[in-house]
């Protein structure tokens, strides 16, 4: 158990690219903390560099208050899963988890009895002998959990460790390695761009996007209030819709000439956008007052329980994707009435940071014709 | 691919017999030679069937010197078995570590290390044979083993194919190691050996039968029958001044020259064909 400081960290690559541009982060003991972001947002390089694969350019690092910038990775007391597992080809299961016990000159026995307990707790006893390309895709993964566990490491450090999984294991593993980082109470900093993963399993969750942490907190909060619009964009699915808009009058307008009444305060005139989630828009009743928004339906994707509906107000070009219920008996053409709460309502400015909410939260959203 | 048509198989297999009965006819002749007397040799045309003096002709050769050499056989197979596995296991062990710096450091002058070595590829024994010679002489090392296998032992070609199998192993491994607390050696001994454990098995063949068949050098640098060895003396009996070519002998000393070479292609052959064909990943 550990606690993990980064302090401005910072790292440059000889050619002059920066990955990161000074992360500040702290994670307490037993968190899990997910790192999730687009390819190239530099979420693998932070993991590398907590790893000690890759130099600190700048900043600190401490783990349990002990700065560990200069130390090898072997030094660091961490552990690491692989997204391709990195399994010693020629190596029994038994010799690949014992390994980094043997090289710390762990006697024989001892090493045997602790692979033997870890084997035990992921089900991996039978399987001592075998090499890893006798294995398969999910006893392999666990196998890599083992490696890392066995040695019983102050950080657990996993990078997109089920990405090489079909669907239905990922969905498992997902839930053991929540369930193994929980029994074992280990801090583990775990990456990833799949953003199912991240919402599941995060203690706390680190949206990054070019080098930059873009948000870190819980899951939920992340979701219910994006501190940027590219968090916005990046967790939920389908996507937030969004909707370019301008302030007008105490409300906003659309391109399309249409008028809200948000509760946002913006500057008259100020461009802005507004983002909705497709599960926050729903049908109008009949007898709803206002109706909000008149939609056409353009395309339709049946989920089994969803249907997601690919729809456009008229005279817009975006998208705007509603999640209706499964049984649900639209069909392509068909006009919809949708309306929405405010508090479900997210405004971003053209730098795409979030507009604070106006205090009267409770107004009603209502088209004015 | 394969074809289910029973026609094509029966000429398959024809074809192939032809083919090996085509590559080892010679031997045989070798071999029969080497089971007669001399004067059957010179009264008859070459003989197709083993002759009745061949214990005797191997008997003989193995207990008495060379005809003008003051060695004997087994002591110039000794010789080329000395030559042949120091070339061998100097060029594994050379070609081990150039190819794993240059694959696994960051030096400086890394790239220009590699094409310095790369380029010596085009540059065999032959074209530097003089200079070293010189460097040979001057070194005192005219008539002994070192000698003969030294200036032998750096292989391009051997850390040229290490290089290329090392490229193979996916980064994430060395980092595993890393982390697990291998440092550079135990990386080396624990990981990568093993790992090319079949290249190096088609090296050490090829190799061994590349060390086994030098001539120039040991020609060259050997005048000492006890350090010639037995591909040299097969040319050195051939030169008899007036008398004529024990045949018997030399198809005899050539038959025995051949055993070690393909010994150790048994021995080793499993290794060696599966390293041709794929690298045990």
């Amino acid at each position: 158990m550990a606690t993990l400081q980064l302090t401005r960290l910072k790292k440059r690559y000889p050619n002059g690219f920066v990955a990161l541009h000074g992360v500040d982060l702290s994670v307490a003991e037993g968190e899990l903390i997910v790192i999730v972001g687009p390819s190239g947002c530099g979420k693998s390089t932070l993991l590398r560099t907590l790893a000690g694969l890759e130099s600190i350019s700048d900043g600190e690092l401490t783990i349990n208050d002990r700065r560990v910038n200069e130390l090898e990775p072997a030094e660091r007391d961490i552990a690491m899963v692989f997204q391709n597992y990195a399994l010693y080809p020629h190596m029994s299961v038994a010799g690949n988890m014992g390994y980094a016990l043997k090289n710390r000159g762990i006697a024989k026995d001892e090493v045997r009895r602790r692979v033997a307990a870890t084997a035990e707790l992921l089900g991996l006893g039978e399987l001592l002998e075998r090499r890893p390309r006798q294995l398969s895709g999910g006893q392999r993964q666990r196998v890599a959990m083992g490696r890392a566990i066995v040695r019983e490491p102050q950080v657990f450090l996993f990078d997109e460790p089920l990405s090489n999984l079909d669907a239905k294991l990922r969905v498992q593993m997902r839930l053991e390695i929540r369930r193994l980082q929980k029994r074992l109470g280990v801090t583990a900093v775990y990456v990833t761009h799949d953003q199912v993963e991240a919402m599941t399993l995060a203690d706390r969750l680190v949206v990054m996007n070019g080098g930059h942490v873009e948000q870190c907190g819980e899951p939920m909060t992340l979701y219910a209030q994006p501190a940027t619009r590219f968090v916005a964009s990046f967790l939920g699915s389908p996507a937030m819709n969004f909707l370019p808009l301008t302030a007008h009058q105490g409300g906003v307008v659309l391109p399309n000439g249409i008028q809200l009444a948000l509760p946002f305060t913006l500057p008259e005139g100020r461009a802005a956008t507004l983002g909705i989630r497709p599960e926050h828009l729903c049908e109008a009743a009949s007898t709803t007052e206002g109706a909000i928004l008149e939609v056409t339906v353009e395309m339709l994707e049946p989920l089994g329980a969803d249907m997601l509906a690919y729809t456009r107000l008229p005279g817009l070009d975006e998208w705007l994707v509603v999640r209706l219920d499964g049984a649900h008996a639209a069909h392509e053409g068909q006009r919809l009435s949708l309306t929405f709460s405010p508090a479900h309502c997210h405004v971003f400015d053209a730098e795409g940071r979030r507009v604070a909410m106006a205090e009267e939260t409770d107004a009603k959203v209502r088209a004015v014709q | 691919m394969r074809y289910q048509r029973r026609g094509l198989d029966v000429v398959s297999h024809l074809l192939l017999a032809a083919g090996c009965g085509l590559f080892f006819l010679p031997v045989w002749l070798a071999f029969t030679a080497s089971t007669h007397s001399m004067s059957d040799l010179y009264t008859h045309i070459a003989p197709l069937w083993i002759g009745d003096v061949g214990l005797a002709n191997y008997a003989r050769l193995l207990s008495e010197p060379v005809n003008g050499l003051n060695a004997g056989v087994l002591r110039l197979l000794f010789n080329s078995l000395v030559m042949a596995t120091g070339i061998a296991v100097g060029k594994i062990v050379i070609s081990v570590l150039a190819a794993y710096a240059i694959v696994f450091f960051r030096f400086p002058f890394r790239r220009l290390c590699f094409w310095l070595i790369f380029i010596t590829l085009m540059l065999p024994v032959e074209v530097r044979i003089l200079p070293t010679y010189e460097v040979v002489a001057n070194l005192q090392m005219l008539d002994s083993y070192s000698g003969l296998i030294l200036p032998l032992i750096a292989s391009a070609t051997a850390t040229f194919l290490l290089r290329q199998f090392y490229l193979t192993i996916p980064p994430e491994l060395v980092e595993a190691a890393r982390i697990d607390g291998a440092g550079p050696w135990r990386f080396l001994k624990d990981i990568l050996l093993p790992l090319s454990k079949t290249n190096l098995a088609a090296l050490f063949v090829i190799m061994f039968i590349y060390g086994w068949n030098q001539y120039l050098w040991p020609l060259l640098i050997t005048t000492d029958a006890d350090y010639m060895t037995v591909v040299v003396s097969l040319k050195r009996m051939l030169t008899t001044g007036d008398a004529l070519v024990p045949w018997q002998d030399v198809t005899a000393t050539a038959i025995l020259a051949m055993g070690p070479p393909v010994l150790v292609i048994l021995i080793l052959q499993r290794y060696f064909v599966k390293g041709l064909v794929d690298a045990e990943k």
